[in-house]
């Protein structure tokens, strides 16, 4: 064994996790090499120095500063526990309302908008094309005028004249 | 899981007087069951077993020891609100380390960011006040007692000076008997990143100490 591998294999060889045949090399080395041997001394000599350290208690008030602060970690906990349940009823309620809108909106949609709209049948009458057009006003809105009635009337009659020259032309045809 | 915790819980409950006993008597894995079971008492167990052990840990790690046992009282108030997420397949003991480490790594951190604090945690770390005395045997003589406390401080000071990642495997392994495949759990590290960490460490601490041994 040279000493390269003594180092390498030291950790060990101090926590006496080496097996037998390894453990052996190792001593044989130490009577060997004097300077392995100061080097393995130096190291056992300085952990045991550390080893030997005062071990510090903690302090006489230190379980009452303990209990205080578990008793607030307790009372944070149940805070933000009640905020959580708070938070999650509010997004519980949210989301129930957008589906509760949307529901209402699809509803209000569908009856906007019906598929099938019946109208009723219209029937349409064909403007017969040799009706001549009056360029006079109707005699009846004439006659209106002078006598002093409202003109609101003379536009009933108005609204009249069509048919009026349908009469006018039927008499004549006979 | 929880079914298992309510009965060893109920295990528990008629004895009244002795629950405490009872609880002593149980491993980590049996406290931390009957705690998860509604035992409050076996939080305080679990407290008893391990507020020294992190203390020095953390002591060691940072040198601070007012900041220690803050940190110590903050590992414990981790534990108490994430027991019930705790992997039971797994050593409780491994797990407070690790939430330990992690809270001494971050303050470190800090430090490192913010030079005030690190010159008043350097300034509290020269404070006798601040160290503990059990060093010194009353019944030596008062020269010996000088050199065992002048020696102390140059230890604890050769510590100080390792890298982080090293005091921090050194600490485990040395200090507190970690394996070093809980200190691989604990520092998040492979098994060969452990071994030669402490490798190093090992080599570092006894370069700097070993002119203050002769």
């Amino acid at each position: 064994m040279d000493c390269q591998e003594f180092r390498e294999n030291h950790l060990s060889y101090v926590d006496d996790t080496l097996p037998g045949v390894e453990l052996v090399r190792m001593q044989m080395h130490l009577t060997e090499c004097p300077e392995c041997a100061r080097h393995d001394a130096t190291i056992r000599r300085s952990l045991m120095l550390f080893r030997n350290l005062p071990r510090i208690e903690p302090s006489s008030d230190f379980s009452q500063k303990l209990e205080r602060r578990l008793r607030e970690a307790k009372l944070a906990d149940s805070v933000a526990m009640r905020v959580s349940r708070t938070r999650r009823l509010g997004a519980a309620v949210t989301v129930s309302s957008a589906v509760m809108l949307a529901y209402i909106g699809f509803s209000l949609r569908q009856v906007d908008t019906p598929q099938d709209i019946v109208l009723p049948p219209v029937v349409a009458l064909a403007q017969s094309a040799d009706v001549q057009m009056v360029s006079s006003p109707a005699p009846e809105m004439i006659a209106a005028v002078p006598v002093g009635l409202p003109l609101w009337t003379a536009a009933l009659f108005a609204e009249q004249t069509s048919a009026h020259f349908a009469s006018i032309e039927l008499t004549s045809a006979r | 899981m929880a079914i298992t915790s309510r009965k060893q819980a109920a295990q528990i409950q008629p004895q009244g007087a002795t629950v405490r006993e009872q609880l002593r008597a149980m491993d980590d894995s049996g406290v931390v069951s009957a705690f998860l079971g509604g035992e409050e008492r076996a939080f305080s167990e679990l407290v008893d077993r391990y507020q020294t052990r992190l203390l020095n840990f953390i002591y060691r790690t940072i040198g601070d020891r007012e900041k220690a046992e803050d940190l110590v009282q903050e590992v414990f108030v981790r534990v108490y609100r994430h027991l019930h997420r705790f992997d039971r397949s797994k050593k409780f003991s491994t797990w407070a380390y690790t939430i330990a480490s992690n809270l001494a790594k971050n303050e470190l951190r800090n430090r490192s960011r913010n030079p005030l604090v690190l010159f008043q945690a350097v300034q509290k770390n020269w404070q006798d006040d601040d160290r503990p005395l059990q060093f010194e045997d009353s019944t030596s003589r008062p020269d010996d007692m000088y050199r065992k406390r002048y020696l102390r401080e140059i230890v604890e000071e050769s510590v100080a000076k390792l890298p982080e990642h090293h005091r921090n495997v050194f600490i485990l392994r040395e200090l507190e008997g970690k394996s070093y495949e809980e200190i691989a759990e604990i520092t998040d590290c492979n098994l060969g990143t452990v071994k030669s960490r402490l490798n190093r460490a090992r080599n570092s601490f006894a370069e700097i100490v070993a002119p203050y041994m002769e």
